[in-house]
């Protein structure tokens, strides 16, 4: 609010000079002099306007109410905060950046964030929405230098003493960018030590090139770890070895830019928690299997690793840069906040593996960029001894700066800022902290998902998996018990909280799970509810306290089936999208693994259909077990099929919608195309019973799910909820020439459960039983013991929201020196290096630019081709000819039989022959990537088997834990893929 | 240019000869790149399963026998423990038991020297702490020269960069390939840091 400033609004649009009248005159009989008009200055000021901005410096309530008499004035309010802030990033960026422009001046409370991020931001790294409209050619892709890695050279900090661990794909021995490659070893079984692929140049490069594309600390130490080999295969066996030479060589920062999803591979989770708690920073790419949520990599998903995520240059966060929650703590536990921090991860230049540079993106790309930035900060601190994996995270997390507009689970805490980290570790106490700092169910969109889900008295409690991190031990324990500490003026005894936590901080970091909820007091009670939340670490020889602040605001069991039932009959609607189950497509698409040496199967198809089935049973609905694919059209939206069952049964009353597909059950198993027309795919029914409720089928989920999804069908799912919510059918449904009559499953058998599948294995639901699997006693509702509140009488802070702070830090005291004040956004370029800045084309994750060097040998057996059938034409042709007579006459017919467009019979023959080969792949997989379309079909059925609730099996099963199981078709050679290599096509590649 | 074209079509190209050069040359040239490569391929398997066990790897391990009383004030211990730690002199304490200087506090009634609590005969244990303190004992020097004597190519690079005998015992007792089947289990998951010859015993599944 401003005060003193008023906006006079007006009934109609007057002139400047009226306006003006209109307001003396008012203000006149209140006996108001000291007031002014504050003038407008825009091209629309010399129009007629239907209100005016005036200031009145006294300060008297009575003349307002005058101004509101005058016939003329509609109405006058007061100026609101909004303008101001804009004014302010006006002025800001007018003043000298000094050494004070990375410590926060300005205070800012919760309602005042949309201003605060603008001007926290707004001086030199222009980030948000709009940022996007910069000149692409003017940005530098040079990474270290646009983090302002300079200033810290010029300081003299080059990475010195800093010993670096790349585990990668090895380095050439005399790579002219290196000057320090203290040793290269080689864990893997290919006799080399040179990089073939090109990953691990890079990433080395990044971290410590000298010239031309510069790394960020020339002068580390570097230690070559090659663990990866040319076809890029890794096994966890060769991980533990070079583990443990790296901790015999007292690594200080070790790099991983690979990562997979196999979290359940205990040795390997073990050894990095060994690692950390001996002393080295892991730094780990958080993985290439973006945009989909939950897709976080292991190991970056440890909660002593720093996971770093990818974003490009314009401060977007990357599309191939995966995003939280964590899933390492499932079943039982509930997901962290990860990545940790994000970085530059596209289309960033690095060293080529013969020298010269390249530009590459995925997430190793941003890996190297915060393993470099660290480096080069060690090296920067004097007290060496206070720098380990967690006050390395601290100063990381408490620098970085949020980018506006994308949630937690995407940036973390943000986006490394080199310069404030190095100030903040350079004044650094020993202290613990916590990951998320703060808890602001309200605040959106950085607290989504938990800003969108409601709080009230009889809900389920939201959870938050907070991190501790503990910078002044190895080892830890939380003292007492952490106390919920309610703010009385801010309504805090209205919520309820519960805590359950590790009860060992080890290694350097442990979790603190905070349920909130409603106290039966504030059932019918709305508003903002504030407390803090008071955690006491302890580690052996010191004691330290820290405080954060917390605010608010399968399978079936037959009960379930029970209660959804008697609510689908009490009003409730019920949209389900199925997927595909067959057997013996299921049979089909089995593989052997050859790293576990195993035979994978899946449990389930797409869906669980039979599960489904018995559920809809009592409405007369069932899906199929066929298996259909096609594109087709539905009120006037493109549709894809992409792998859906059909509708078998549905009520004689429900709409019913056909459509003409290829059963794709017939193409896996025999290859053969047969189109079948009238499948059903969607019905509608509404239940008649008094009351009752609705019920949706759909035989496709695939256009609800990002990473599978060709065309999306949201449309659909509105359409859909506008029938369940209120009974309206859309009449392009209803009226569609695609309606039915609704199958009666006659004649249809339903799909059965695979015999002898082992989805007990993995379900929460079933367990294994003589005569067959059978589902489980109910589990209890879980128990939370809420913590007895202690209650504040104090007001709470204003400003809640603080960019990460960590304790006793004075960032002032660490004093930059003030190399450029103006930084220019085009760096002039360094010697040797090529003027031509890289196409952004490699934005697809982890595209290798081609080395034209490769092709040649591709074009010369092409050419060798193209020669080869030319002779096989000709000796065709002189057998098909019986007798040449004269060796001249040969010559014009040859020329005849090339040239002509019309072709002797003779040509014709073999020619067509091959075009019958050719035809039905061309017309069967436009889009599939190999070259037999039915291989490329068994790939996409797998990787949609494994999704979701299908799961894998192995029939010797000594994998046999749930999410190594669900994940199986990324077993070890892939799941520790290169990130930057390639990415989520790995994960579908078959094993 | 048309002229020259077509007059190098008729008079060059079409010559048999010269097409059946250039496909000559053309194949040669894919079928040398393609065998050197897998010549390399198929050199580089060789390498790695044919070892030369003839040549003793020079350790430099240096075992101080007999010599149990502290070379300095200062202690090297095993750092990453979560509740114990070992020093180099093999006491095995409480974290809490560290004195400043990185030694036990051997007058704490928890600490013990050389204990092989929860290790197996054949030379694994449970906790890592108790499998350094347990190697430490002297008489199991003789055990780890032959185990060095014939240590694994893999591990070559590991023991090689080894000095000592609290180095060896540190680096021996970690989990290594060894300890694990089908590349993500442990062979045992109660017992799996072993100072002995032998793998841990494959846990009965």
């Amino acid at each position: 609010l401003l005060i003193s400033e008023y906006i006079v609004a007006f009934n109609g649009y007057f002139t400047a000079k009226a306006r003006n009248s209109f307001i003396s005159s008012a203000l006149k009989s209140s006996a108001i002099d000291n007031w002014r008009i504050i003038p407008r200055n825009n091209p629309s000021s010399d129009y007629p306007s239907d209100f005016e901005v005036i200031q009145i410096k006294e300060k008297q309530k009575s003349g307002l109410l005058t101004l509101e008499d005058h016939p003329n004035i509609k109405r006058v309010t007061p100026q609101r905060k909004v303008f101001r802030s804009l004014k302010y990033t006006e002025a800001e960026p007018g003043s000298p950046c000094n050494e004070t422009r990375w410590s926060q001046k300005w205070q800012s409370s919760r309602p005042l964030r949309r201003a605060s991020l603008s001007l926290g931001s707004g001086f030199w790294h222009a980030t948000g929405r709009h940022s996007s409209r910069r000149l692409l050619r003017a940005i530098p892709r040079q990474v270290a230098q646009t983090l302002q890695a300079d200033v810290l050279w010029q300081m003299g900090y080059t990475g010195t003493n800093v010993r670096v661990a790349v585990f990668d794909t090895g380095l050439s021995e005399k790579h002219p960018h290196f000057k320090n490659v203290k040793e290269r070893t080689n864990w893997t079984n290919e006799r080399t030590l040179d990089d073939g692929l090109g990953h691990g140049t890079f990433v080395a490069g990044v971290i410590a090139s000298m010239r031309e594309c510069q790394g960020f600390a020339p002068d580390a130490e570097l230690h070559i770890f090659r663990v990866f080999t040319n076809n890029q295969v890794s096994y966890t066996s060769w991980f533990l070895d070079a583990f443990n030479y790296a901790i015999l060589k007292k690594i200080d920062v070790l790099n991983l830019s690979i990562g997979g999803p196999d979290f359940m591979d205990h040795p390997f989770v073990d050894k990095v928690w060994e690692l950390t708690a001996n002393n080295v920073i892991m730094v780990s790419a958080i993985g290439n299997d973006g945009p989909l949520y939950g897709t976080l990599n292991n190991p970056a998903d440890q909660m002593d690793v720093i996971g770093v995520g990818g974003i490009d240059f314009e401060d977007n966060i990357a599309r191939f840069s995966s995003r939280g929650m964590t899933t390492w703590e499932l079943p039982g536990g509930y997901g962290r906040v990860k990545p940790d921090i994000v970085t530059y991860g596209a289309g960033v230049r690095g060293s080529g593996v013969k020298g010269g540079c390249r530009a590459l993106s995925g997430t190793s790309v941003a890996s190297p960029v915060v393993a470099g930035a660290v480096t080069l900060l060690v090296s920067t601190v004097q007290k060496r001894e206070l720098v380990n994996p967690a006050s390395m995270k601290q100063a990381l997390i408490a620098s970085a700066r949020r980018l506006p507009g994308v949630n937690m689970f995407e940036q973390g805490h943000g986006k490394l800022d080199l310069l404030r980290a190095y100030q903040i570790l350079n004044s650094y106490k020993p202290q613990a902290s916590l990951s998320p700092s703060y808890i602001d169910l309200t605040e959106c969109p950085y607290m989504w998902p938990y800003c969108s889900q409601p709080i009230y008295y009889g809900g389920m409690p939201t959870i938050v998996n907070v991190t501790i991190l503990n910078g002044m031990g190895v080892t830890g324990r939380i003292v007492d018990k952490p106390e919920w500490q309610p703010y009385l003026p801010q309504h805090g005894d209205n919520i309820e909280v519960a805590f359950s936590y590790s009860s060992v901080l080890w290694p350097w970091s442990g979790y603190l799970a905070i349920s909130i909820s409603v106290t039966k007091k504030a059932a019918s009670w709305e508003g903002v509810a504030q407390g803090h939340v008071m955690v006491t670490v302890a580690s052996p020889a010191e004691v330290d306290s820290n405080s954060g602040a917390e605010q608010t605001e399968e399978e079936y069991f037959p009960e379930e089936v029970a209660k959804l039932r008697r609510d689908v009959d009490n009003g409730l609607s019920l949209i389900v999208f199925s997927d595909w189950y067959n057997t013996s497509v299921m049979r089909k698409v089995k593989f052997y693994d050859e790293n576990t040496r195993q035979w994978w199967m899946p449990d389930t198809g797409g869906a669980n259909v039979p599960a489904l089935n018995e559920l809809l049973s009592v409405w007369n609905m069932a899906f199929s077990d066929g298996l259909y694919e096609g594109d087709f059209t539905l009120a006037n939206h493109d549709m894809y099929y992409a792998s859906g069952c059909s509708i078998a049964k549905f009520p004689e009353d429900g709409i019913v919608i056909t459509q003409t597909f290829k059963d794709q059950g017939l193409e896996v198993l025999k290859q053969e195309t047969v189109v079948v027309e009238n499948v059903p795919i969607l019905g509608l029914y509404q239940l008649p019973a008094e009351g009752g409720g609705r019920v949706v089928l759909y035989g496709d989920s695939n256009c609800l799910d990002d990473s599978h999804r060709q065309k999306d069908c949201f449309w659909l799912l509105d359409a859909l909820l506008q029938f369940t919510s209120y009974g309206v059918t859309p009449p392009s449904l209803s009226h569609s020439g695609a309606r039915q009559r609704p199958p009666s499953g006659a004649g249809l058998a339903a799909p059965e459960r695979m015999e002898g599948n082992h989805l007990h294995r993995y379900s929460k639901v079933l367990e294994a039983r003589l005569g067959g699997p059978e589902p489980r006693a109910l589990p209890a509702c879980p128990h939370l013991s809420w913590a007895k509140p202690q209650p504040l009488n104090e007001t709470a802070p204003s400003n809640l929201w603080k960019h990460q702070k960590l304790l006793s830090i004075d960032l002032d005291k660490v004093v930059l020196p003030n190399f450029r004040s103006n930084r220019p956004q085009v760096r002039p370029l360094s010697p040797g290096e090529s003027g031509a800045w890289d196409i952004p084309g490699g934005i697809m994750p982890g595209r290798y630019n081609q080395e034209v060097g490769q092709t040649i040998p591709v074009f010369a057996f092409l050419g060798a081709m193209v020669v080869l059938a030319f002779f096989v034409v000709q000796i065709n042709k002189a057998k098909s000819r019986p007798k040449r007579r004269k060796p001249r006459v040969k010559r014009p017919q040859l020329v005849q039989q090339v040239h002509p467009p019309k072709a002797p019979s003779s040509w014709g023959a073999p020619s067509r022959a091959a075009r019958g080969q050719v035809e039905p792949w061309g017309l069967r997989s436009p889009g599939s990537k190999g070259l037999k379309p039915s291989a490329g079909r068994v790939q996409e059925l797998r990787a949609r088997a494994a999704r979701g609730w299908g799961h894998w099996r192995a029939p010797k099963g000594s994998l046999g834990s749930d999410l190594a199981g669900r994940l199986a078709p990324k077993t070890k050679t892939t799941s520790k893929g290169c990130r930057g290599g390639s990415g989520s096509d790995q994960a579908r590649r078959a094993p | 240019m048309v002229n020259l074209a077509a007059m190098v079509w008729r008079r060059l190209l079409r010559k048999r000869w010269v097409l059946a050069l250039v496909f000559g040359l053309s194949l040669v040239y894919f079928l040398t790149s393609t065998f050197k490569q897998e010549e390399r391929a198929v050199r580089d398997r060789n390498l790695l399963q044919v070892q030369d066990h003839d040549q003793p790897i020079p350790w430099k391990v240096q075992f101080n026998l007999g010599n149990s009383s502290r070379p300095s004030n200062q202690c090297r211990n095993s750092i990453q423990g979560k509740h114990l730690i070992t020093d180099e002199l093999g006491y095995v304490c409480e974290r809490r038991d560290l004195l400043v200087n990185g030694c036990c506090n051997v007058n704490a009634p928890g600490t013990k020297q050389h204990c092989c609590d929860g290790c197996l005969p054949n030379g694994c244990c449970s906790a890592y702490e108790y499998c350094v303190s347990c190697c430490l004992q002297p008489s199991k020097q003789l055990l780890l020269e032959r185990f060095l004597n014939r240590a694994a190519v893999a591990f070559q690079n590991l023991f090689m960069a080894v000095e000592d005998h609290f180095e060896l015992c540190l680096a021996k007792c970690r989990t290594s390939s060894q300890s694990v089947q089908h590349e993500n289990t442990y062979r045992d998951p109660i017992a799996k840091y072993c100072y002995g010859e032998s793998p841990p015993e494959l846990f009965p599944a």
